[in-house]
């Protein structure tokens, strides 16, 4: 059974730089190893050799195992569903053309998670790997990109649907519900009636696709709460990541998903206990307490916050400290040796 | 620029995620406070971390006093499509009928930036609300989103009008982006920290604002080390004796100042990378993490310089 990690958290946090570094760390172990990641920043993306990003899997050159990296892209995903799915070349033509389309392919809130659900159940199917990672785009909430593919799926359902394609089918409004008519007036109102012909184009043009939508979110879901899947959170000690990843864990216990454990970056190692100073200027010398000071005091509100995390957390669940990725980041190695730092 | 957000009544303050955006805004709705501007600052996308800071429970979407002359909401999107909708349908039992519409749910998602752009729009409507024959607020501050979605967030009202083309929503969308695309009005404040992603990001950023560069007032570099040593100059020599004379615990000690000394470079580093946006002004690190009222208002007093 092919074991996923998947690294979620709020922006700024190091989640990208983190779910690489445990891909590195898996294949460092003589695994094969896919790491799917969104919007990797340059310096990571130069890290692991990748050139450009594209769905399609890019193998990393790791001296021991076998890493495969993906950088989803929410465009090139819609025109690849666009091309498998279309009935016929003007089918598609049309569709590539309509204005919503073009509006919609890069910021349809989902896309994004919907091709790495997409991805990761071809990629556990395939038997190819021994282990995925999976990288979750920031969102506020943990939810937001799970329940995105459902949330598209409900926008595709049958009743959604219909109401959106008829009146290009019927050439009119139907009464589907109460208030489908008021509410078709509102809209038109608002948009235009160009725009709502638009969007009604692009769902008659895609009908075909949302068949599956269902059945493989569903199959999502489930693979996401199996006992071979590990959600981790990645944050850092300070105070706003700590109150974000309090929200993300909640949401992740209320939905059952398996937790492993926090992943905190830019841990602080704790200064000497006591200093023996050899004949040191004292000015120099008081600077430099003053400095270890500080750094106990940033080290005291790190492990509480550590603590406070760990108990709001079901038992079992672990913390890896991981320092400052600044420099790990510039090499495979140094991205390695940080992966190795949470025994995930 | 003498003063880089001067008589402007909108200033956004945006930044990666966890830079420190809404110490930032706090810290600069404090300062207009203090001034005797009357001054609305607004979380968006639902986060409610003001009120707290004041030692108050949220009341979300409605305004709420935190300090002398500084009310505090948060905007969600569906409050903001409530409340622009009842003033366009007058009648609250239309709207139930028309959005508590599950269809219209899924509509809302399927049109990508209305969320952004009804929350720019809630913005829009506190700068021009009015209150006893003179302006509501004198400056609306808002915690906008982290950069990447911040962007796509400014670029909401733009957008809109280049889906629908016309009509009443391209309208309002167009009286929007009037708004934030003024430069006498509008003013764009943006964080980060000396670490590189933020600040690769908030250069980023800069670049892609592209037209909307003018509306830059300057930026923030925030958790500002001190420097460890009196002197780095002198502490090659010092550092090189110590390595020599000390054990193992002094050899740490060397190690943590080194650590400092990274951190202060790196931030010389910042400002450079960071002057072409206009002034820099630097926040002190707070080593114990949780800030207090007291530490908020001697930020106020930092950034005091931008009004």
């Amino acid at each position: 059974m092919t074991r996923v990690v998947v690294t979620c958290g709020s922006g700024g946090v190091g989640k990208t730089t983190t779910a690489a570094a445990l891909a590195l760390a898996f294949a460092s172990r003589g695994e094969r190893v896919a790491v799917l990641t969104i919007d990797p920043a340059r310096r990571l993306a130069d890290a692991l050799s990748l050139k450009n990003v594209g769905n399609t899997a890019q193998r990393v050159p790791t001296p021991e195992g076998q890493l495969d990296a993906m950088m989803l892209d929410a465009k090139q995903t819609f025109d690849e569903l666009l091309s498998r799915h279309s009935p016929s070349p003007e089918a598609r033509d049309r569709i590539l053309r309509n204005h919503y389309y073009r509006f919609v392919s890069e910021r349809l809130p989902g896309v994004h998670e919907y091709m790495a659900m997409e991805r990761l159940l071809s990629l556990c199917a395939s038997d190819e790997y021994d282990a995925i990672v999976l990288d979750t785009p920031p969102a506020r909430h943990a939810l937001d990109f799970l329940a995105a593919p459902d949330r598209m799926a409900g926008l595709m359902d049958e009743g959604v649907m219909r109401w959106l394609v008829l009146p290009a089918s019927t050439g009119g409004w139907r009464m589907i519900e109460m208030g489908s008519e008021v509410l078709a007036g509102v809209l038109k109102g608002m948009l235009g009636q160009r725009t709502i012909e638009d969007i009604a184009e692009f769902f008659t043009g895609f009908q075909s696709l949302w068949g599956g939508f269902r059945e493989r979110s569903l199959a999502t879901r489930e693979l996401l709460r199996a006992p071979s899947t590990q959600f981790v959170l990645v944050t850092t000690p300070a105070p706003g990541s700590r109150a974000e990843a309090l929200a993300f864990l909640e949401v992740l216990q209320r939905d059952g998903l398996p937790f492993a454990g926090f992943i905190l970056n830019r841990c602080a190692d704790p200064p000497p206990e006591r200093v023996a100073w050899p004949g040191t200027d004292p000015e120099v010398r008081a600077a430099i307490e003053s400095t270890l000071a500080c750094r106990q005091r940033l080290v005291d509100a790190q492990e509480a916050a550590i603590a406070d995390l760990l108990a709001h957390a079901p038992p079992g669940a672990r913390a890896w400290r991981l320092p400052d990725s600044d420099t790990a980041v510039s090499s495979l190695e140094g991205l390695a040796r940080l992966g190795r730092l949470a025994s995930v | 620029m003498s003063s880089a957000l001067g008589s402007r009544r909108v200033v956004l303050v945006s930044g990666k995620g966890g830079v420190g955006k809404t110490t930032v805004s706090v810290a600069l709705a404090l300062a207009a406070a203090r001034r005797g501007k009357r001054v609305l600052l607004c979380e968006t996308q639902g986060a409610t971390r003001v009120p707290a800071i004041f030692g108050r429970p949220s009341k979300g979407y409605e305004p709420m006093q935190v300090a002398t002359n500084l009310d505090t909401l948060s905007i969600t999107p569906e409050a903001a499509i409530e409340e622009y909708v009842l003033l366009q349908l007058h009648f609250r039992r239309l709207y139930r009928m028309v959005f508590r519409n599950r269809i219209m749910g899924a509509f809302v998602d399927a049109v990508p930036g209305l969320h952004d752009l009804i929350q720019l729009g809630k913005v829009w409507f506190a700068e021009r609300e009015t209150a006893n024959g003179r302006a509501r607020w004198d400056l609306v501050v808002v915690d906008a989103p982290a950069t990447g979605h911040g962007l796509t967030m400014l670029g909401a009202p733009r957008a809109m009008m280049d889906l629908t083309g016309s009509g009443p929503f391209h309208d309002n969308a167009k009286l929007i982006a009037d708004l934030m695309e003024d430069e006498a009005r509008t003013a764009l404040l943006l964080v980060s920290t000396a670490e590189e992603m933020p600040l690769r990001e908030t250069v980023d950023l800069y670049a892609r604002l592209g037209d909307m560069r003018r509306l830059v007032g300057g930026a923030v570099l925030n958790e500002v080390h001190p420097s460890p040593v009196p002197s780095p100059e002198a502490w090659t020599s010092e550092r090189a004796a110590l390595l020599a004379q000390g054990g193992g615990d002094v050899h740490a000690a060397i190690d943590i100042v080194d650590d400092e000394l990274r951190a202060v470079s790196r931030q010389a580093d910042a400002r450079n990378r960071l002057a072409s946006l206009g002034r820099v002004l630097d926040l002190p690190f707070q080593f114990h993490r949780d800030l207090s009222r007291a530490e908020y208002e001697s930020f106020a007093t930092a950034l005091e310089v931008l009004l």
